[in-house]
């Protein structure tokens, strides 16, 4: 007698969460952000924190 | 004989009885008909019936019309004028649905969000949703009534044509902005949101939950955020009684588990009023001494034995220290959970809520200071981010930026959670403009921000009352710097002239909004004003109108776009060069010499924000695209920077970045802040996170924020940085995780969601 696989799984079609903050707001995600603060936030360059000295 | 016609945009065209007959004939074949001669005979006698009956022999289009319907029905064609008016009616309709606002809300009741961007103009009210689309319906719609029958003229055009931009024109002839709500005050004796008395809160639960109460029902005041200046002072009251009502209980039980004591709680409540009228002394968290020293007397007088009383005050300590700790956690953590999940505006919206706190040293006030930034750290229900409130901590040397002050420990927590949570924000009561108004131990002499940026401190109209308590904006209208840079063709000296022409249309519009402010009544803002939240609208009667109470608000000039107008006008930025930095400050700075100007000669509250431009960012470079095409630096990105910010996609040192933007924070007395953005975990590095607000604070920022990814996987409940793989489970985006793998996983996490809501 086999023994029935039964693998189960979830999390299908479910995707991260990405809080950024907006005008000073938080929004936990950029689907309601307008096409303007979207353009923004994706040209925002970001300071490493490993290079910190060089603040 | 008619020979025109004139049709309804007024021009005169040539009759044509071929249209009559081919309209009815249209409407007959409808219902099956066949025969055109009908309709011809049918249209013969339409021209007839205008010429001899009505002596019209140049007719309207609506008139022919009529006439047409009145022959078919009198002719015995019922059925076929039924026809032709349903068919006018569809032609009108279509008409109506072709103007703005007609199209508008069709694209809002058909498009989703994903594909309308005015349903997303603001990201915290869900426009997918009923309400949302409600709100969204109003507010369309009194737009477009303000600009065609409340503006004058010339700024309904400024606006339109993107000039500038009157914020919340929605709510124009409706209320104000924001406040800051002194809840000490507000709570002190009691109060009403609308339905039914709300007692002074006794505990620190009800303080928090009433909390959240004043900030929703504010909020259904006023179109803009709502605050509290004085969190922890105010709050700290709440421990206070909390700690003192458990202390007694636990005495209370002490000495009935110790001694047998026989009504115990009564006894004990009578003791401690007695101790209190004799010496003063109360229960009182981390400084019960002195209620134990006094209480000996009256404890002794019951026939307590001095090992018994030892005892019993050992037990009420150190359970009601605990409880009272572990009351004031839970009421945050309420809190928290409370102002991310209520609505306000016929439920479409979550309240703009910020809380200001740092500067009490008090031990009550510290732990509320502690409790509310660890609730924050724990999250919500699944670990998520709060959205909100926003707070702000406030930095003080001598009260928590050096190791030697007693709320040092309070900003190494600030730090931690910030660089987990996002909050806190920073602000800096150190900063020469905020520092100016200082007096220690009096929370209404600190600055406090609302979390969006705006400040409200000095005050034109009274000077006596330079204070943040119970003031706020009262609306607020930005200049598109950009545009007057192009329209300046290189020409500084051109540039400032238009500045001024600028300026003055913008003091004149604030004016003319604050004067319909101003003619409303008490009655129009129930909780605003009938509470007395707003300065001095406790004074006002039932029939006085606003204008004395709201001029000690703010009418606030804003900007948006400086990087993109100086590479306009010399073609460099701030960033990129000392002489376009120099610039710089000579705009925002002649521009706040402006409002100080009006304000001096005015004796009202004229000031210069930092627009926060969440609408507006895209706004005004479409409309400038449109005109002036694409201008390298300038009108080649989708938004224009906010107000003096640097470039975002500028490479620049953190330090440069605040040391460049820090004089403007000056400058902008009606609101700022400076951003730095991280791309890793700053939880890995907070020495490096600190030393970014220590600069700030160094540099003369008056507020300043920190950005860095926030990311979580709902399925296994990591929040940290993703990549492209969760580092906790594995999995990519939308990829699925086997059951068996969380289980496992939830041995080493215990704190994990609930992964049975994704099974199906």
């Amino acid at each position: 007698m086999t023994a029935k696989k039964n693998v189960e799984t979830v999390g299908e079609n479910v995707g991260f969460e990405r809080i950024r903050r907006i005008t000073g707001y938080l929004v936990g995600t950029m689907d309601r952000w307008n096409n303007a603060k979207r353009a923004e936030e994706h040209d925002r360059v970001k300071h490493s924190t490993s290079t910190m000295e060089q603040l | 004989m008619i020979q025109t016609i004139v049709k309804r945009d007024g021009r005169t065209v040539p009759y044509d009885r071929g249209r009559i007959e081919r309209a009815i004939f249209k409407a007959a074949a409808a219902l099956g008909g066949t025969d055109e001669s009908i309709a011809a005979s049918l249209a013969v006698k339409v021209e007839e019936y205008l010429t001899d009956n009505l002596h019209n022999t140049k007719p309207s289009v609506e008139q022919i019309q009529d006439a047409v319907e009145k022959v078919l029905i009198e002719e015995g064609h019922a059925r076929t004028a039924k026809e032709y008016i349903l068919y006018r009616a569809g032609r009108t309709r279509v008409r109506e649905m072709n103007t703005g606002l007609m199209k508008t809300y069709e694209d809002l009741t058909f498009k989703a969000a994903v594909d309308n961007d005015v349903k997303r103009e603001n990201a915290n009210i869900d426009g997918d949703t009923a309400m949302g689309t409600m709100l969204k319906y109003g507010s369309e719609g009194a737009k477009q009534f303000v600009e065609m029958f409340m503006l004058d003229p010339k700024h309904a055009e400024a606006h339109k044509s993107g000039d500038i931009h009157i914020h919340d024109m929605d709510f124009y002839t409706l209320t104000t902005t924001c406040c800051q709500i002194d809840i000490d005050k507000l709570f002190t004796g009691g109060f009403c949101t609308g339905h039914g008395f709300l007692r002074e809160p006794g505990s620190i639960q009800t303080y928090a939950a009433l909390a959240c109460i004043a900030i929703q029902s504010n909020q259904n005041d006023q179109h803009g955020g709502q605050s509290i200046p004085n969190f922890d002072y105010a709050l700290a009251k709440g421990v206070k009684k909390t700690y003192r009502k458990l202390y007694v209980k636990n005495l209370a039980k002490a000495l009935e588990a110790y001694a047998d004591l026989e009504d115990a709680e009564d006894k004990v409540k009578a003791l401690a009023a007695a101790v209190k009228e004799r010496t003063g002394a109360v229960p009182a968290y981390l400084n019960q001494a002195p209620f134990d020293e006094a209480a000996k007397e009256e404890l002794a007088a019951l026939g307590l034995s001095e090992d018994t009383i030892k005892r019993a005050q050992a037990f009420a300590l150190r359970h009601t220290e605990k409880e009272t700790e572990r009351d004031t956690y839970q009421a945050m953590e309420a809190l928290v959970h409370n102002l991310n999940t209520m609505h306000s505006r016929a439920g479409a919206q979550i309240p703009f809520s910020s809380i200001n706190y740092g500067t009490d040293t008090s031990p009550e006030g510290r732990l509320v200071i502690r409790s509310v930034l660890l609730a924050t750290d724990a999250g919500l229900g699944n670990g998520e981010t709060p959205i909100f409130p926003i707070h702000i901590f406030k930095i003080k040397e001598g009260v928590n930026y050096n190791p030697e002050d007693p709320n040092y420990d309070l900003f190494k927590l600030a730090c931690r959670v910030s660089a987990k949570r996002l909050f806190p924000n920073f602000s800096f009561l150190d900063s020469p403009f905020n520092a100016q108004y200082y007096k220690p131990g009096d929370p209404n002499s600190e600055v406090a921000y609302m979390g969006c940026r705006t400040r409200v401190m000095a005050n034109v109209y009274d000077p006596s009352r330079e204070q943040t308590f119970g003031r706020g904006n009262l609306s607020f209208t930005s200049i598109n710097l950009p545009r007057l840079a192009l329209k300046s063709h290189h020409n500084v000296d051109f540039f400032f002239e238009l500045l001024a022409n600028e300026i003055d249309l913008v003091f004149d519009q604030l004016y003319a909004r604050f004067k319909i402010q101003a003619a409303k009544h008490v009655y129009n803002y129930p909780f605003l004003m009938g509470q007395g939240i707003w300065l001095d609208s406790d004074k006002l009667g039932p029939t006085d109108t606003l204008e004395e109470v709201l001029k000690h608000g703010t009418l606030t000039v804003g900007f948006i776009g400086l990087a993109e107008c100086l590479t306009a006008l010399i073609g460099v930025h701030h960033g990129q060069s000392e002489q376009a930095q120099n610039l710089g400050l000579d705009i925002i700075g002649y521009m706040r010499k402006r409002c100080d100007e009006k304000a001096k000669e005015t004796k009202m509250n004229y000031s210069l924000i930092a627009t926060p431009a969440e609408g507006l960012s895209g706004r005004f470079v479409r409309l400038d695209k449109k005109k002036y095409g694409i201008i390298p630096g300038v009108t080649d990105k989708e938004y224009y920077t906010n107000s003096f910010h640097i470039p975002v996609g500028f490479e620049i040192s953190a330090y440069d970045k605040i040391r460049l933007e820090a004089p403007y924070h000056a400058l902008t007395n009606g609101g700022h802040i400076s951003y730095v953005e991280l791309d890793g975990d700053p939880l890995q590095n907070l020495d490096a996170f600190e030393s970014i607000v220590r600069c700030m604070k160094e540099c003369g920022i008056g507020y300043g924020s920190i950005n860095h990814p926030v990311d979580r996987d709902p399925v296994c409940g990591y929040v940290g940085i993703i990549g492209d793989t969760c580092p906790r489970c594995g999995r990519h985006e939308g990829e699925a995780v086997s059951i068996e793998k969380l289980r496992e996983l939830k041995k080493t996490y215990p704190g994990m969601p609930d992964y049975e809501c994704y099974i199906h």
